[in-house]
């Protein structure tokens, strides 16, 4: 098939500029053609029927292209427009069957014969007339419409009649006895009910019975001992982690990067805590999906909503040096997109990233349309305390707020009622005064841009005016006596004029100055100036990343800072690298640049510049010339400015109020942390003002052709919405009419359950995929899910009641060739469980699991040398301590180039795509695996122990033994031929090692025994209890 | 469209469950079979890796694919450019750069850089190498060396999942796990595909020798350099071979009598796991004690050469030399004990700075055992049936890299449009050159080789057509050579 019809190239784009152009024209010519127009209904479309509509009409589009609507006709096919209306020269419709252009003419060889001369004069001229085209030449045509099954809305169905309605259960029942009396096949019995018991602890939380509950369930006589059960298992805190796993796989969740850098994502996990909770909470899948898809777009979104969104965050993202910024987030953006077809929609929209879907009534347009829902996120970390933490934070603050309070008030009480009394002994007492600090009052000032710089009567300059829209250089001079000048001090000083009081002009108050330059010149020749060197910045406050060092680095660009401490005074120093000053008086001048990098002018507003001649190192405070003035004058006489001056500097004097300061002060150290800065969670936001979405031409982001708006594709009902973004997408999901949502989720559930789903393809309802095997069931679980207000814990309740469900597993020789895939469920299927309910088993039955749901990803110990597999040793595998050795398999830290081998030999998936079905491969590494990796040996360790230790108070028979040995591991018991095999395997073990005292103690290794005990015999249970666990019945559902 | 077709009913379910019960893989691995007339032999009812027939009778049996993970310079290797030498220093004309995107390189400001390596002419062939390659050169005549390769992918990882699985993306099978998916292996006592690295980790990983969306049954097994050969194949302390023996017995009775119950093959398919695994415990530690060789031919493949990391730690720590000599002899063992896939890893060849020490410290770490191990098949006669394969992701430019914040231009950036790789044995047509590049290398002039051509190739010479050679995954026919994939005739014999 020639899927390049149709392939513009890159000047499609300067059309695409013509096209808006194009009505005035079109009108302008239709004026003076008038008579001799084209007749579309006659002359062109049988045209288009005979040549054109076998390859682009309404059964296939090849290239996207469909000649045989006005719609699709007139926006082009996967590589952009192909008819521009009035220009035929500059449409490739044309040029394709004249044969005039880069692309193959068309009709293509063997599919028909070129249109003559004169039919493409016809053309020509139908295109310069402005490709007129009836809406009535619709009429006829279908829209775009597919009789496949899986478009068709989901049909209310009601329960068939079966003969041996004894066996129903419930509806699922119903449906697969139907079919299979009609092959006359009778189900299976159901399971025993220790098999039954531990298939649905595995299904549902994802370990095993403890033998505690196996006894419990087994003895229950009650007729709803098992709907008991469910409840019990379905109320579990891990059922959430269970089912959790399974969203991840289809969220791709890891804890790293991806590709060569795989850059640890230390937020990640948060996400994974709010899937456990809304699962075990039972959100509805509805509310669950659009909290995920769109939780910033739902008003006022609560802090979890938000977390939701994590979802998308689980990409890959590429930080290799070369990589083009662009290129990867097109790339995340396009498996965001796959990932909404595979998850929600069942279908492989991928395909038509580069070209129209070959099979799939999905075209390439349609993609991009879908694409646009996705394109305009941004990708921030937000402090999300867990709830627990926040309540934790805001007992512990309200208990600190309390204490601290008075500490406040008394340092407020003394500065309102004896601050003043204070200042006037201190004045009785001390009569000298020596300025450290010569504040300059300027002899000119300047703004590059427009502000009006204001000289006060505190000599400081205040801008005035709009803040310009441009970063300020100020320019100023000033005239000084000094000699041995050793530093110069910036007072940034609050304003009631400025925003926020100041001191800068930024919306928050705050500026950036990143350079502060010096100059001076003897006053007798003010031309002969010479730059002064400066050193040792520092400040009273500095933001994180803007240092005040920067502002003396050279660099115009970076600078010094103070949020969040705007509002009020901030002071800097710094020092010169040699004491200046002329003996006859200096000229200096002050150069301050503002940041040209911010977006929001970050000018300051109002400052103050001062002198020193005291010893280095500098103090930021310290006695002015000003204060000193202050002083000589008698006390009614100060101006206000001049006492709230003294009294300022007075604060930094008076012992008895930096007493009470101090106090506060370390107090303050207590102060508890807020934990959202310490846990995370990566989000997705949105753009206020979305990102242009172009088609781009086979799938180059490099080669982008017509803009798209979002929409759904045409198959699928309406979106109908004024306002298309991601929430009314996520919205549109959970419509009654689409058809897809509801199916695909019950069919990918259902297929937990039974290893494969009614629909085979889990991930393919389109023409590709296989058709259900029980339709009208399928359509029967999707509307009674959506009924019951999508709950999933209602769906899972439904199948594991069924009757269906609780058949035996064992296989039915007779139908293995009738039925060789058990597709008529005449029996359940065993599973092999997958690669961390493994693990949680191995924990489970040697006792050493250690549960906390949720929480951070924790890294159990892992052979050597896996790590370093990573690019360039920069992978760092930190094992964990204490209790997170020995948690559940889904809080494994999951580095993405070499992920945690265990995990991988069971078929984890390398959460690289959306993976909505797992391997179930049974490989000589598995066997390795279990028999022999430490942490599993460990495990075998601690059961041969448990085994031992439990049934020291029962009578201690050998039989008893292996009776709990099977009833912990296989929470069965044993058959006598098992009990004989056990048996026998102990007394060999027990001849073994006999004569082998070092294997012994290898076995029982640092163990304390259980009292009562021998060596050997715990050894030869750790021997068994190994054995055991490689069975394949530990390892399989049954 | 896809149905459970009921002729298919002689389709044994344990053919089916054989892999994975229920799985798309399973079911698209029997039915392939079913279709290529290749259902297999009684004992593949229980393992995944028994031999099976090609679709043709095919030249190579085995192969040997060494990966230089990085981007080896190919000017500096295999295509001398005398011209770009002539116009060292020089910008590089606008037009040949105008489209084209770099990792680091400042178009504006960057000039062609010769190479400084000799290149002289060798074997009867006449095939042109640097002089940093000696002992290879002298196998030049076995030797079919590609200068027109080229690739989509311009940084490492995705380059490196391109060369290894045929696509830039995650998630598709490698190279050797599509020859055992579709051949299983001769060994049965090994795995059918095995991974030995060298040096500092390549950029992608284990993903490098992934299955993809195949089982794990395909997927590479690592053999490690240090501690046991194969992850978990040595008991733990205190199971001596007794009581591991005692073990497995009575693991063997107790899922033979649940197989009996239940009636289910995966449990056969277990117990052969079983099996197998414990073959490997014997076999693995046999492969890799390398005393059984004669000091000739350890010290042909130099398994105790000490390496200098001082000048291009690129290429690894200074036991590097002996580690990846060591790989090369057991690449041979492993082919003459019937693995199917053997993947030789060094990194790195990422020269960006350093290149004349990086590539001469990297070039003599392999040269002498790679050019031994070509020998030492030619000798025993296992060249013909095996396929020696040495690639790296992509080439380097002829432009010197003037990355910003570097002081002097010492190396080049990546280059994937026009590259170099060799083959050699396995039916391969050595003592040629195919396709040639630009007087300044800078583009393929001559016979371009796609990496889909590459691999249609390289599946050619085992029998085996790329375009049957595929998976439905998600209503998609995945192969190795993707959408593309055109055999390049003039390399086979």
């Amino acid at each position: 098939m020639n899927c390049r019809v149709f392939c513009l190239t890159g000047w499609l784009i300067t059309i695409l500029n013509l096209i808006t152009l194009q009505p005035s024209f079109v009108f302008a010519k239709d004026a003076v053609a008038e008579t001799a127009k084209i007749d579309f209904l006659k002359q062109i479309k049988p045209l288009f029927q005979a040549k054109c509509h076998s390859c682009h009409g309404r059964e296939t589009q090849e290239g996207g292209f469909r000649l045989d609507l006005k719609s699709r006709a007139l926006e082009g096919g996967d590589s952009g427009r192909a008819i521009s209306p009035g220009i035929s020269h500059k449409s490739e419709l044309y040029h394709r069957i004249a044969g005039t252009g880069d692309g193959d003419q068309m009709p293509p060889e063997g599919e028909g014969t070129p249109l003559s001369t004169d039919e493409l004069a016809l053309v020509k001229r139908w295109i310069d007339e402005g490709a007129q085209w009836p809406e009535a030449a619709n009429l006829k045509d279908q829209l775009p419409g597919s009789d496949h099954w899986a478009f068709q809305a989901v049909k209310s169905v009601p329960l068939p009649q079966v003969q041996q309605s004894a066996w129903v259960k419930n509806g699922i029942d119903a449906f697969i006895l139907q079919k299979l009396e009609q092959e006359k096949v009778s189900p299976s019995a159901e399971a025993d009910r220790s098999t039954l018991i531990r298939r649905v602890y595995l299904d549902l939380t994802g370990l095993p019975p403890s033998v505690a509950e196996w006894e419990r369930w087994s003895s229950d006589t009650s007729p709803g001992w098992y709907e008991k059960l469910v409840d019990h298992l379905l109320a579990s805190p891990h059922y959430g982690e269970r089912w959790g796993r399974h969203w991840m796989d289809l969220a791709r969740y890891a804890d790293s990067d991806g590709f060569e850098k795989d850059s640890k994502r230390p937020h990640a996990w948060r996400w994974r805590t709010w899937v456990i909770n809304a699962l075990n909470a039972d959100l509805p899948f509805d509310q669950f999906s659009i909290e995920q898809l769109a939780g910033d777009l739902l008003p006022k979104p609560a802090t979890s909503q938000l977390v939701a969104t994590g979802f998308h965050r689980n990409t890959l993202i590429n930080r290799e040096g070369g990589t083009d910024p662009e290129e990867d987030r097109v790339k995340r953006t396009v498996d965001r997109t796959n990932t909404l077809g595979s998850v929600w929609l069942g279908l492989t929209v991928e395909c038509a990233q580069c070209h129209t879907h070959k099979y799939d009534p999905l075209t390439q347009r349609e993609y991009y349309r879908l694409y646009a829902f996705f394109n305009s996120m941004t990708e921030p970390d937000i402090g999300a305390p867990l709830p627990e933490e926040q309540a934790a934070f805001e007992k512990a603050d309200q208990i600190y707020q309390k204490e601290h309070a008075p500490l406040v008030k008394a340092i407020q009480d003394y500065e309102q009622q004896q601050l003043t009394q204070s200042l006037s002994a201190w004045e009785k007492q001390n009569t000298n005064h020596n300025p450290v600090w010569t504040i300059l009052k300027p002899e000119s000032v300047h703004a590059k841009q427009n502000s009006t710089l204001k000289i006060l009567p505190d000599r400081s300059v205040l801008a005035a005016g709009d803040n310009p829209g441009r970063a300020e250089i100020y320019t100023l001079t000033f005239k000084t006596n000094l000699k041995n000048i050793n530093g110069i001090r910036l007072e940034a000083l609050p304003d009631s004029s400025l925003p926020k009081n100041g001191p800068g002009r930024s919306p928050a108050g705050d500026f950036e100055l990143t350079m502060l330059s010096l100059k001076a010149a003897p006053l007798q020749t003010p031309d002969s100036a010479t730059d002064i060197p400066l050193e040792n910045a520092q400040a009273s406050f500095e933001m994180a990343g803007f240092k005040v060092d920067r502002v003396i680095n050279n660099s115009p660009h970076s600078g010094w800072s103070i949020g969040p401490q705007q509002g009020k005074k901030q002071i800097a120093t710094f020092e010169t690298k040699a004491p200046f000053g002329d003996e006859k008086g200096t000229l200096i001048t002050v150069t301050l640049q503002q940041s040209t990098t911010r977006t929001l002018y970050h000018n300051l507003g109002r400052f103050r510049l001062s002198l020193t001649t005291a010893s280095k190192p500098l103090s930021l405070t310290g006695m002015t010339d000003l204060i000193v003035d202050t002083l000589n004058t008698p006390a009614d006489q100060r101006t206000t400015g001049q006492q709230q001056e003294l009294l300022e500097y007075f604060r930094t004097l008076d012992p008895q109020l930096n007493k009470l300061k101090a106090t506060e002060l370390a107090h303050k150290k207590d102060k508890p942390r807020n934990p959202a800065e310490t846990t995370k969670a990566q989000v997705v936001n949105h753009l206020k003002i979305p990102r242009k979405t172009h088609l781009m031409v086979r799938g180059d982001f490099l080669n982008p052709a017509d803009e798209v708006q979002p929409d759904t594709p045409a198959i699928l009902p309406a979106l109908e919405s004024s306002n298309p973004n991601r929430l009314e997408l996520a919205r549109w999901l959970f419509n009654p009419k689409n058809p897809l949502t509801a199916r695909v989720t019950v069919n990918r559930i259902w297929s937990r359950y039974f290893g494969r789903g009614i629909v085979f393809t889990i991930n393919d309802f389109g023409t590709q995929g296989e058709p259900p095997s029980h339709p009208e069931l399928l359509d029967w679980l999707a509307t009674q899910f959506r009924e019951n207000n999508w709950s999933l814990k209602q769906l899972h309740k439904l199948i594991v009641m069924s009757a269906t469900y609780r058949q035996s597993s064992n296989s039915r020789p007779e139908l293995t060739k009738r039925d060789p895939y058990n597709t008529w469920l005449s029996h359940q299927n065993r599973q092999r469980v997958e690669a961390e309910i493994v693990r949680d088993q191995a924990l489970a039955v040697s006792g050493l699991i250690k549960h906390k749901i949720g929480g951070r990803s924790v890294n159990p110990p892992q052979p050597e040398g896996i790590a370093s597999l990573g690019y360039a040793n920069s992978v760092k595998w930190p094992t964990s301590q204490g209790d997170d050795r020995y948690r559940r398999g889904l809080y494994t830290f999951f580095q993405r180039t070499v992920p945690y081998p265990m995990l991988m030999t069971f078929d984890s998936p390398d959460s690289n795509l959306s993976c909505t079905r797992r391997e179930q491969s049974n490989t000589p590494l598995q066997a390795l695996t279990i028999l022999n990796d430490p942490a599993f040996f460990e495990c075998s360790q601690a059961l041969g122990r448990r085994i031992v230790e439990e049934t020291q108070q029962k009578e201690s028979s050998l039989d008893s033994r292996v009776r709990h040995a099977f009833q912990l591991c296989l929470s069965r018991q044993p058959s006598s031929d098992e009990i004989d095999i056990i048996k026998q395997l102990y007394q060999d073990q027990i001849q073994l090692l006999k004569s082998d005292q070092g294997a012994v103690s290898q076995l029982t290794n640092a163990q304390k025994r259980p009292a009562g005990s021998t060596p050997q015999e715990v050894a030869a249970w750790i021997i068994i209890g190994r054995v055991l666990m490689n069975l394949d019945e530990f390892v399989t559902r049954g | 469209m896809m149905h459970t077709n009921p002729d298919s009913l002689n389709l044994a379910r344990r053919q089916f469950l054989m892999n994975s019960s229920c799985s798309v893989a399973g079911y698209a691995l029997a039915a392939m079979m079913e279709k290529e007339g290749l259902l297999a032999s009684e004992s593949s009812l229980t393992n995944p890796l028994a031999p099976r027939d090609a679709h043709f009778p095919g030249t190579a049996k085995n192969c040997i694919f060494i990966f230089l993970a990085g981007g080896p310079s190919q000017i500096d290797l295999y295509d001398s450019k005398p011209k770009l030498q002539e116009l060292n220093g020089q910008p590089l004309p606008k037009e040949l750069t105008e489209k084209v995107r770099f990792a680091f390189i400042n178009k504006e400001t960057a000039t062609l850089s010769g190479s400084v390596r000799k290149f002289t002419k060798h074997g009867e062939c006449g095939t042109e190498f640097s002089d940093v390659l000696p002992n290879i050169a002298s196998c030049a005549d076995d030797i079919a060396l590609i200068r027109s390769m080229y690739t989509e992918q311009f940084n490492h990882h995705p380059a490196q999942l391109m060369l290894n699985t045929g696509v830039g993306r995650f998630g598709r099978p490698s190279v050797g796990s599509w020859l055992t998916y579709g051949l299983g292996s001769q060994s049965n006592n090994l795995p059918g595909y095995v991974v030995l690295t060298a040096g500092r980790g390549a950029s992608g990983g284990a993903s490098l020798w992934s299955s993809g969306s195949l089982p794990s049954t395909y997927a590479g097994v690592l053999f490690r350099n240090k501690g046991e050969p194969v992850l978990n194949l040595n008991n733990p302390p205190g199971i001596s071979a007794d009581i591991q023996k005692s073990g497995l017995d009575a693991i063997k009775k107790l899922n033979s009598a649940q197989l009996g119950l239940t009636g289910d093959d995966e449990i056969a398919s277990r117990i052969a796991s079983y099996e197998l695994a414990f073959r490997m415990q014997s076999s693995a530690p046999e492969l890799i004690d390398l005393s059984s060789e004669t000091k000739e031919t350890q010290d042909a493949y130099g398994i105790d050469r000490k390496g200098e990391a001082k000048n291009g730690g690129r290429g690894g720590g200074s036991d590097t030399e002996a580690a990846f000599s060591r790989n090369c002899l057991l690449a041979r063992r492993l082919v003459e004990r019937g693995v199917r896939f053997i993947n030789l890893y060094h990194a790195s060849w990422d020269h960006h700075s350093g290149l004349d020490a990086g590539i001469t410290r990297n070039a003599g770490i392999v040269d002498q055992p790679v050019a031994a191990l070509l020998k030492d098949l030619k000798q025993r006669g296992l060249l013909d049936s095996t396929l020696v394969v040495m690639a790296g992701e992509f080439g380097r430019t002829p432009l010197g890299e003037n990355r910003t914040g570097s002081k002097a231009v010492t190396g080049r950036d990546h280059h994937p449009g026009a590259f170099s790789l060799w083959m050699a044995g396995g039916g391969v047509k050595g003592g040629q050159v195919i396709g040639k590049t630009s007087e300044l290398g800078w583009s393929v002039e001559e016979d371009p080789v796609h990496i889909n051509d590459f691999h249609a190739t390289l599946l050619h010479l085992f029998g085996l057509n790329h375009l049957k050679l595929a998976q439905n995954f998600g209503g998609l026919d995945i192969r190795l050579t993707n959408v593309g994939g055109k055999i390049v005739e003039k390399l086979i014999v």
